[in-house]
Protein backbone atom coordinates (compact mmCIF):
# COMPACT_ATOMS: atom_id res chain seq x y z
CA UNK A 1 0.00 0.00 0.00
CA UNK A 2 2.90 2.18 0.72
CA UNK A 3 4.78 1.50 -2.21
CA UNK A 4 1.60 2.76 -4.31
CA UNK A 5 0.70 5.76 -2.27
CA UNK A 6 5.03 6.54 -2.63
CA UNK A 7 3.99 6.41 -6.55
CA UNK A 8 0.99 8.72 -5.89
CA UNK A 9 3.12 11.04 -4.32
CA UNK A 10 5.80 11.48 -6.95
CA UNK A 11 3.44 11.61 -9.58
CA UNK A 12 2.10 14.37 -7.68
CA UNK A 13 5.55 16.35 -7.27
CA UNK A 14 6.77 15.88 -10.86
CA UNK A 15 3.86 17.15 -12.59
CA UNK A 16 1.09 18.54 -10.93
CA UNK A 17 2.65 20.61 -8.06
CA UNK A 18 3.44 23.94 -8.72
CA UNK A 19 1.97 23.26 -12.00
CA UNK A 20 5.34 21.58 -13.22
CA UNK A 21 3.83 19.89 -15.90
CA UNK A 22 4.02 23.19 -17.59
CA UNK A 23 8.23 22.47 -17.52
CA UNK A 24 7.62 19.52 -19.39
CA UNK A 25 5.25 21.08 -21.95
CA UNK A 26 7.47 24.30 -22.80
CA UNK A 27 10.51 22.27 -22.85
CA UNK A 28 8.69 19.59 -25.50
CA UNK A 29 7.84 23.16 -27.40
CA UNK A 30 11.13 24.35 -27.50
CA UNK A 31 12.45 20.62 -28.90
CA UNK A 32 10.00 20.26 -31.26
CA UNK A 33 10.24 23.90 -32.79
CA UNK A 34 14.00 23.32 -32.54
CA UNK A 35 13.94 19.64 -34.77
CA UNK A 36 11.29 21.03 -37.19
CA UNK A 37 13.08 24.60 -37.83
CA UNK A 38 16.49 22.72 -38.09
CA UNK A 39 14.71 20.05 -40.95
CA UNK A 40 13.39 22.95 -42.96
CA UNK A 41 17.51 24.72 -42.79
CA UNK A 42 18.68 20.96 -43.21
CA UNK A 43 16.99 20.24 -46.36
CA UNK A 44 16.76 23.67 -47.94
CA UNK A 45 20.46 23.88 -47.59
CA UNK A 46 21.48 20.85 -47.79
CA UNK A 47 19.64 20.35 -51.23
CA UNK A 48 21.86 23.78 -52.19
CA UNK A 49 25.03 22.30 -51.19
CA UNK A 50 23.81 18.73 -53.21
CA UNK A 51 23.00 20.56 -56.18
CA UNK A 52 26.84 23.00 -56.01
CA UNK A 53 28.66 19.59 -55.76
CA UNK A 54 26.35 17.95 -58.44
CA UNK A 55 26.77 20.81 -60.91
CA UNK A 56 30.24 21.16 -60.27
CA UNK A 57 30.77 17.52 -61.76
CA UNK A 58 28.64 17.75 -64.78
CA UNK A 59 29.75 21.07 -65.77
CA UNK A 60 33.47 21.63 -64.20
CA UNK A 61 31.95 25.62 -63.10
CA UNK A 62 31.76 26.49 -59.74
CA UNK A 63 34.87 25.36 -58.17
CA UNK A 64 35.33 27.48 -55.01
CA UNK A 65 31.87 26.96 -54.23
CA UNK A 66 32.30 23.39 -54.13
CA UNK A 67 35.79 23.33 -52.71
CA UNK A 68 33.58 25.27 -49.70
CA UNK A 69 31.10 23.04 -49.42
CA UNK A 70 33.08 20.20 -48.98
CA UNK A 71 35.21 21.89 -46.40
CA UNK A 72 31.79 23.04 -44.18
CA UNK A 73 30.74 19.11 -44.86
CA UNK A 74 34.28 17.68 -43.86
CA UNK A 75 33.90 20.12 -40.54
CA UNK A 76 30.59 19.58 -39.82
CA UNK A 77 30.53 15.73 -39.88
CA UNK A 78 34.04 15.74 -38.33
CA UNK A 79 32.97 17.70 -34.86
CA UNK A 80 30.44 16.87 -32.42
CA UNK A 81 26.95 18.66 -32.41
CA UNK A 82 27.74 20.18 -28.95
CA UNK A 83 31.10 21.34 -29.69
CA UNK A 84 28.93 23.20 -32.76
CA UNK A 85 26.70 24.31 -30.54
CA UNK A 86 28.80 25.76 -28.35
CA UNK A 87 31.10 27.46 -30.43
CA UNK A 88 28.34 28.99 -32.28
CA UNK A 89 26.99 30.81 -28.91
CA UNK A 90 29.98 31.15 -27.05
CA UNK A 91 32.24 32.34 -29.92
CA UNK A 92 29.97 33.34 -32.84
CA UNK A 93 27.26 34.80 -30.98
CA UNK A 94 29.02 35.75 -27.95
CA UNK A 95 28.79 39.85 -28.31
CA UNK A 96 25.62 39.43 -30.22
CA UNK A 97 22.14 39.39 -28.27
CA UNK A 98 20.57 36.95 -30.46
CA UNK A 99 17.47 34.53 -28.98
CA UNK A 100 19.13 31.88 -27.45
CA UNK A 101 16.89 29.25 -29.20
CA UNK A 102 17.57 30.79 -32.42
CA UNK A 103 21.30 29.52 -31.76
CA UNK A 104 20.22 26.10 -31.44
CA UNK A 105 17.46 26.32 -34.13
CA UNK A 106 21.19 27.36 -36.09
CA UNK A 107 22.89 25.10 -34.89
CA UNK A 108 21.35 22.01 -35.69
CA UNK A 109 20.06 23.04 -39.18
CA UNK A 110 23.72 23.53 -40.48
CA UNK A 111 24.48 20.50 -38.80
CA UNK A 112 21.79 18.22 -40.84
CA UNK A 113 22.63 20.42 -43.80
CA UNK A 114 25.44 18.59 -43.73
CA UNK A 115 23.97 15.15 -43.45
CA UNK A 116 20.50 16.24 -45.38
CA UNK A 117 23.55 16.76 -48.45
CA UNK A 118 25.01 13.56 -48.65
CA UNK A 119 21.92 11.90 -48.50
CA UNK A 120 20.62 13.32 -51.42
CA UNK A 121 24.30 13.39 -53.30
CA UNK A 122 24.28 9.50 -53.10
CA UNK A 123 20.62 9.36 -54.05
CA UNK A 124 21.40 11.61 -56.86
CA UNK A 125 24.64 8.93 -58.05
CA UNK A 126 22.30 5.68 -57.21
CA UNK A 127 20.44 7.10 -60.44
CA UNK A 128 23.40 7.05 -62.85
CA UNK A 129 24.34 9.35 -65.97
CA UNK A 130 22.09 7.54 -68.41
CA UNK A 131 18.61 9.40 -67.32
CA UNK A 132 21.05 12.82 -67.30
CA UNK A 133 22.22 12.36 -70.72
CA UNK A 134 19.37 11.34 -72.51
CA UNK A 135 18.02 15.26 -71.09
CA UNK A 136 20.62 16.36 -72.32
CA UNK A 137 20.73 15.24 -76.18
CA UNK A 138 16.71 16.63 -75.67
CA UNK A 139 18.31 19.80 -74.48
CA UNK A 140 16.71 20.01 -71.47
CA UNK A 141 18.99 22.08 -69.03
CA UNK A 142 20.84 21.13 -65.71
CA UNK A 143 17.90 22.35 -63.50
CA UNK A 144 15.24 21.32 -65.51
CA UNK A 145 16.56 18.01 -65.42
CA UNK A 146 17.39 17.84 -61.43
CA UNK A 147 13.92 19.17 -61.42
CA UNK A 148 11.63 17.13 -63.49
CA UNK A 149 13.57 14.07 -63.43
CA UNK A 150 15.98 13.09 -60.80
CA UNK A 151 15.10 14.41 -57.67
CA UNK A 152 11.35 13.05 -58.09
CA UNK A 153 13.02 10.25 -58.21
CA UNK A 154 16.03 10.53 -55.93
CA UNK A 155 12.98 11.86 -52.79
CA UNK A 156 11.98 8.36 -53.46
CA UNK A 157 14.94 6.53 -52.66
CA UNK A 158 16.63 8.43 -50.11
CA UNK A 159 13.37 8.92 -48.29
CA UNK A 160 14.29 5.70 -45.37
CA UNK A 161 17.47 7.57 -45.24
CA UNK A 162 15.88 11.44 -44.70
CA UNK A 163 13.87 9.86 -42.22
CA UNK A 164 17.00 8.48 -39.94
CA UNK A 165 18.27 11.47 -40.22
CA UNK A 166 15.27 13.64 -38.75
CA UNK A 167 14.89 10.90 -36.05
CA UNK A 168 18.93 11.38 -35.06
CA UNK A 169 17.90 14.94 -35.54
CA UNK A 170 14.86 15.24 -32.80
CA UNK A 171 17.32 13.23 -30.39
CA UNK A 172 20.38 15.52 -30.51
CA UNK A 173 18.21 18.58 -29.84
CA UNK A 174 18.48 16.80 -26.44
CA UNK A 175 22.15 18.55 -25.99
CA UNK A 176 20.76 21.77 -26.30
CA UNK A 177 20.32 22.12 -22.40
CA UNK A 178 23.71 22.58 -22.07
CA UNK A 179 24.04 25.59 -23.19
CA UNK A 180 20.50 26.59 -21.51
CA UNK A 181 17.69 26.08 -23.99
CA UNK A 182 14.99 24.41 -22.10
CA UNK A 183 14.12 21.83 -24.16
CA UNK A 184 12.43 18.34 -23.02
CA UNK A 185 15.50 16.70 -21.18
CA UNK A 186 16.61 20.27 -19.51
CA UNK A 187 12.67 20.05 -18.13
CA UNK A 188 12.85 17.29 -16.88
CA UNK A 189 16.23 18.05 -15.29
CA UNK A 190 14.56 21.32 -13.84
CA UNK A 191 11.80 19.15 -12.57
CA UNK A 192 14.07 16.61 -10.78
CA UNK A 193 16.10 19.13 -9.33
CA UNK A 194 13.13 20.32 -7.10
CA UNK A 195 11.85 16.64 -6.44
CA UNK A 196 14.85 15.39 -5.70
CA UNK A 197 13.89 12.13 -8.19
CA UNK A 198 14.71 11.20 -11.62
CA UNK A 199 13.19 8.40 -11.96
CA UNK A 200 9.50 9.94 -13.35
CA UNK A 201 10.88 12.75 -15.14
CA UNK A 202 13.27 10.50 -17.11
CA UNK A 203 10.83 8.29 -17.79
CA UNK A 204 8.24 10.38 -18.97
CA UNK A 205 10.82 12.80 -21.22
CA UNK A 206 11.25 8.86 -23.00
CA UNK A 207 8.20 8.18 -23.59
CA UNK A 208 7.85 11.63 -24.93
CA UNK A 209 10.77 11.05 -27.35
CA UNK A 210 9.91 7.72 -28.22
CA UNK A 211 6.21 8.73 -29.01
CA UNK A 212 7.69 11.50 -31.62
CA UNK A 213 9.93 9.36 -33.25
CA UNK A 214 7.48 6.47 -33.59
CA UNK A 215 4.85 9.19 -35.52
CA UNK A 216 7.97 10.07 -37.74
CA UNK A 217 8.66 6.69 -38.59
CA UNK A 218 4.82 6.01 -39.26
CA UNK A 219 5.10 9.45 -41.56
CA UNK A 220 8.30 8.17 -43.62
CA UNK A 221 6.31 5.12 -44.42
CA UNK A 222 3.06 6.48 -45.29
CA UNK A 223 4.77 9.20 -47.54
CA UNK A 224 7.13 5.99 -49.04
CA UNK A 225 3.89 4.15 -50.01
CA UNK A 226 2.47 6.82 -51.25
CA UNK A 227 5.64 8.00 -53.71
CA UNK A 228 6.22 4.16 -54.36
CA UNK A 229 2.00 4.43 -55.37
CA UNK A 230 2.67 7.12 -57.86
CA UNK A 231 5.08 4.77 -59.88
CA UNK A 232 2.96 1.90 -60.17
CA UNK B 1 26.65 17.78 -91.80
CA UNK B 2 29.55 16.76 -89.30
CA UNK B 3 32.85 17.34 -90.40
CA UNK B 4 35.39 15.61 -87.59
CA UNK B 5 39.31 16.63 -87.81
CA UNK B 6 41.75 15.03 -85.62
CA UNK B 7 39.65 14.15 -82.97
CA UNK B 8 41.58 12.68 -80.23
CA UNK B 9 39.93 11.78 -76.98
CA UNK B 10 42.35 10.03 -73.72
CA UNK B 11 40.45 9.12 -70.50
CA UNK B 12 43.25 9.53 -68.59
CA UNK B 13 45.94 8.48 -70.22
CA UNK B 14 44.50 6.29 -71.96
CA UNK B 15 44.13 7.58 -75.89
CA UNK B 16 40.85 5.54 -76.94
CA UNK B 17 40.01 7.90 -80.06
CA UNK B 18 43.62 8.69 -82.16
CA UNK B 19 42.81 11.60 -84.79
CA UNK B 20 39.65 10.76 -86.34
CA UNK B 21 39.02 12.21 -89.35
CA UNK B 22 35.52 11.99 -90.50
CA UNK B 23 33.08 13.71 -92.79
CA UNK B 24 29.28 13.14 -92.42
CA UNK B 25 26.97 14.50 -95.45
CA UNK B 26 23.22 15.73 -94.48
CA UNK B 27 20.80 12.37 -95.06
CA UNK B 28 24.08 9.64 -95.01
CA UNK B 29 23.49 6.21 -93.16
CA UNK B 30 26.44 5.17 -91.87
CA UNK B 31 27.00 2.75 -89.36
CA UNK B 32 29.95 2.13 -87.39
CA UNK B 33 30.83 -1.70 -86.57
CA UNK B 34 34.26 -2.49 -84.89
CA UNK B 35 35.43 -5.12 -82.18
CA UNK B 36 34.93 -3.95 -78.47
CA UNK B 37 36.80 -1.28 -77.01
CA UNK B 38 37.67 0.06 -80.69
CA UNK B 39 36.37 3.57 -79.58
CA UNK B 40 33.06 3.31 -81.98
CA UNK B 41 30.81 4.14 -78.62
CA UNK B 42 33.38 7.40 -77.20
CA UNK B 43 33.35 8.48 -81.44
CA UNK B 44 29.84 8.62 -81.22
CA UNK B 45 29.08 10.39 -77.57
CA UNK B 46 31.58 13.70 -79.25
CA UNK B 47 29.53 13.66 -82.21
CA UNK B 48 26.64 13.95 -79.18
CA UNK B 49 28.19 16.12 -77.37
CA UNK B 50 28.03 14.07 -73.94
CA UNK B 51 32.27 13.76 -74.10
CA UNK B 52 34.41 16.77 -74.93
CA UNK B 53 37.46 16.21 -77.71
CA UNK B 54 40.79 16.08 -75.61
CA UNK B 55 42.43 17.86 -78.99
CA UNK B 56 41.21 18.36 -82.91
CA UNK B 57 37.61 20.02 -83.93
CA UNK B 58 34.06 18.48 -84.56
CA UNK B 59 32.12 20.85 -86.70
CA UNK B 60 28.22 20.44 -86.63
CA UNK B 61 26.33 22.14 -89.65
CA UNK B 62 29.38 24.20 -90.26
CA UNK B 63 29.73 25.41 -86.68
CA UNK B 64 32.19 24.47 -83.81
CA UNK B 65 30.13 21.77 -81.46
CA UNK B 66 30.79 22.79 -78.18
CA UNK B 67 29.07 26.52 -79.30
CA UNK B 68 25.86 25.48 -80.90
CA UNK B 69 23.06 26.49 -78.31
CA UNK B 70 20.31 24.26 -80.13
CA UNK B 71 21.33 20.79 -78.33
CA UNK B 72 18.12 19.03 -79.71
CA UNK B 73 19.28 18.94 -82.75
CA UNK B 74 21.19 16.00 -82.13
CA UNK B 75 19.16 13.38 -81.43
CA UNK B 76 20.52 10.43 -79.17
CA UNK B 77 19.29 6.44 -78.31
CA UNK B 78 21.26 4.63 -76.44
CA UNK B 79 22.25 0.79 -75.35
CA UNK B 80 20.34 1.35 -72.24
CA UNK B 81 17.58 3.12 -73.20
CA UNK B 82 17.65 6.02 -70.37
CA UNK B 83 13.97 6.37 -70.39
CA UNK B 84 12.51 8.96 -67.41
CA UNK B 85 11.85 6.23 -64.85
CA UNK B 86 9.31 8.34 -62.76
CA UNK B 87 7.50 9.73 -65.84
CA UNK B 88 4.81 8.33 -68.32
CA UNK B 89 5.67 7.08 -71.90
CA UNK B 90 3.30 9.93 -72.85
CA UNK B 91 5.57 12.40 -70.30
CA UNK B 92 8.42 10.93 -71.30
CA UNK B 93 7.53 12.09 -74.79
CA UNK B 94 7.08 15.09 -74.16
CA UNK B 95 8.66 16.64 -71.55
CA UNK B 96 11.41 18.30 -73.66
CA UNK B 97 9.68 19.72 -76.54
CA UNK B 98 7.08 21.66 -73.83
CA UNK B 99 9.84 22.68 -71.12
CA UNK B 100 12.13 23.71 -74.09
CA UNK B 101 9.47 25.49 -75.08
CA UNK B 102 10.09 24.29 -78.39
CA UNK B 103 5.97 23.70 -79.18
CA UNK B 104 3.27 24.29 -76.31
CA UNK B 105 1.44 21.11 -74.94
CA UNK B 106 -0.90 20.41 -77.02
CA UNK B 107 0.77 20.12 -80.21
CA UNK B 108 3.39 17.91 -78.31
CA UNK B 109 0.70 15.47 -76.95
CA UNK B 110 -0.91 15.72 -80.44
CA UNK B 111 2.34 14.56 -82.06
CA UNK B 112 3.26 11.93 -79.12
CA UNK B 113 -0.07 10.44 -80.03
CA UNK B 114 0.22 10.07 -83.43
CA UNK B 115 3.76 8.86 -82.96
CA UNK B 116 2.41 6.35 -80.35
CA UNK B 117 -0.23 4.86 -82.68
CA UNK B 118 2.43 4.92 -85.81
CA UNK B 119 4.31 2.33 -83.32
CA UNK B 120 1.16 1.03 -82.13
CA UNK B 121 2.06 1.85 -78.47
CA UNK B 122 -0.80 4.16 -77.58
CA UNK B 123 -2.08 1.84 -75.95
CA UNK B 124 0.91 2.66 -73.11
CA UNK B 125 0.88 6.00 -73.03
CA UNK B 126 0.14 5.97 -69.43
CA UNK B 127 2.44 3.04 -68.54
CA UNK B 128 5.64 3.83 -66.98
CA UNK B 129 9.09 2.25 -68.43
CA UNK B 130 9.24 -0.27 -65.57
CA UNK B 131 5.99 -1.97 -67.31
CA UNK B 132 7.44 -2.05 -70.56
CA UNK B 133 9.61 -4.48 -72.60
CA UNK B 134 13.22 -4.03 -73.62
CA UNK B 135 12.08 -3.34 -77.30
CA UNK B 136 9.25 -1.24 -76.35
CA UNK B 137 10.94 0.89 -74.57
CA UNK B 138 13.99 1.01 -77.18
CA UNK B 139 10.94 2.08 -79.10
CA UNK B 140 9.89 4.83 -76.86
CA UNK B 141 13.32 5.93 -77.00
CA UNK B 142 13.50 6.51 -80.38
CA UNK B 143 10.53 8.59 -80.84
CA UNK B 144 11.12 10.47 -78.00
CA UNK B 145 14.68 11.45 -79.79
CA UNK B 146 11.87 12.08 -82.71
CA UNK B 147 9.99 14.68 -80.96
CA UNK B 148 12.39 17.60 -81.11
CA UNK B 149 13.29 17.04 -84.43
CA UNK B 150 16.86 16.75 -84.39
CA UNK B 151 18.80 17.26 -87.65
CA UNK B 152 20.64 13.66 -86.93
CA UNK B 153 20.26 10.95 -84.68
CA UNK B 154 23.09 8.82 -82.83
CA UNK B 155 22.07 5.35 -82.13
CA UNK B 156 24.59 3.98 -79.31
CA UNK B 157 24.09 0.12 -79.59
CA UNK B 158 20.31 0.47 -79.70
CA UNK B 159 20.12 -3.67 -79.43
CA UNK B 160 22.60 -4.81 -77.45
CA UNK B 161 20.82 -4.75 -74.62
CA UNK B 162 17.89 -6.70 -76.12
CA UNK B 163 16.15 -10.43 -76.60
CA UNK B 164 16.31 -11.80 -80.15
CA UNK B 165 12.92 -11.44 -80.59
CA UNK B 166 12.57 -7.66 -79.83
CA UNK B 167 15.76 -7.00 -81.85
CA UNK B 168 13.79 -6.93 -84.97
CA UNK B 169 10.77 -4.44 -84.04
CA UNK B 170 13.22 -1.96 -83.00
CA UNK B 171 15.62 -2.30 -86.14
CA UNK B 172 12.29 -1.64 -88.23
CA UNK B 173 11.25 1.44 -87.13
CA UNK B 174 14.80 2.30 -87.61
CA UNK B 175 14.91 1.43 -91.02
CA UNK B 176 10.83 3.07 -91.01
CA UNK B 177 12.93 6.44 -89.54
CA UNK B 178 15.53 6.27 -92.34
CA UNK B 179 13.16 6.75 -94.56
CA UNK B 180 12.29 10.24 -93.52
CA UNK B 181 15.45 11.47 -94.87
CA UNK B 182 17.35 12.13 -92.02
CA UNK B 183 21.02 11.63 -91.22
CA UNK B 184 21.53 8.26 -88.86
CA UNK B 185 24.22 7.58 -87.31
CA UNK B 186 24.74 3.82 -85.84
CA UNK B 187 26.97 1.82 -83.67
CA UNK B 188 26.32 -1.44 -83.60
CA UNK B 189 27.07 -5.40 -83.87
CA UNK B 190 23.99 -6.04 -86.48
CA UNK B 191 26.43 -6.88 -89.63
CA UNK B 192 23.37 -8.10 -91.58
CA UNK B 193 21.39 -5.18 -90.96
CA UNK B 194 24.40 -2.95 -91.17
CA UNK B 195 24.20 -4.88 -94.58
CA UNK B 196 21.02 -3.59 -95.76
CA UNK B 197 20.78 -0.31 -93.75
CA UNK B 198 23.86 1.65 -94.34
CA UNK B 199 25.09 4.11 -97.04
CA UNK B 200 28.33 3.65 -95.90
CA UNK B 201 30.02 1.63 -93.37
CA UNK B 202 32.79 2.59 -91.21
CA UNK B 203 35.09 -0.07 -89.41
CA UNK B 204 37.42 1.23 -86.36
CA UNK B 205 39.85 -0.80 -84.57
CA UNK B 206 42.41 0.28 -81.69
CA UNK B 207 40.71 4.40 -81.89
CA UNK B 208 41.26 4.89 -85.57
CA UNK B 209 39.10 4.30 -88.87
CA UNK B 210 41.08 1.56 -90.43
CA UNK B 211 38.23 1.40 -93.60
CA UNK B 212 35.18 3.25 -94.43
CA UNK B 213 32.96 2.67 -97.80
CA UNK B 214 30.07 1.35 -99.14
CA UNK B 215 28.55 -2.06 -97.36
CA UNK B 216 29.61 -3.97 -100.36
CA UNK B 217 32.89 -2.56 -100.94
CA UNK B 218 33.30 -3.15 -97.23
CA UNK B 219 31.97 -6.94 -96.56
CA UNK B 220 32.74 -8.22 -99.96
CA UNK B 221 36.12 -6.98 -100.59
CA UNK B 222 37.78 -6.05 -97.34
CA UNK B 223 41.24 -4.33 -97.17
CA UNK B 224 42.78 -5.03 -94.05
CA UNK B 225 43.49 -8.01 -91.99
CA UNK B 226 42.15 -6.66 -89.33
CA UNK B 227 38.44 -6.47 -91.31
CA UNK B 228 38.77 -10.16 -92.55
CA UNK B 229 38.83 -11.46 -89.12
CA UNK B 230 36.35 -9.46 -87.65
CA UNK B 231 34.55 -10.57 -90.29
CA UNK B 232 35.10 -14.31 -89.78
CA UNK B 233 33.74 -13.64 -86.45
Amino acid sequence: MSFFNEIGDMFYKTFIYENRYLYFLDGLKNTLIIALLAVIIGIVLGMVISLIKDYNKETKHLKVLTKICDFYVYIIRGTPVLLQLMILYYVVFKSIDIPILLVGILTFGLNSAAYVSEIIRSGILSIGDGQKEAAKTLGLSYFQTMRYIIFPQVLRSMLPALGNEFITLLKDTSVAGYIGIVELLKASDIVSSRTYDYFFPLIVSALIYLFFTFLLVRLMRMLERKLNHVRS
Amino acid sequence: MYEVKKLVKKFGKVEVLKKIDLVVENGEKIVIIGPSGSGKSTLLRCLGRLEKATSGKINFCDKDINKISKTHEIGMVFQSFNLFENLTVLENITLAPIKTKLMNKETAIEKAKDYLKKIKLDDKENAYPADLSGGQKQRVAIIRALMTDPKVILFDEPTSALDREMIEEVLNLMEEVAKSGITMIVVTHELNFAYNFATKIIFMDDGKILESGSPQELFNNPQTERLKEFLKN
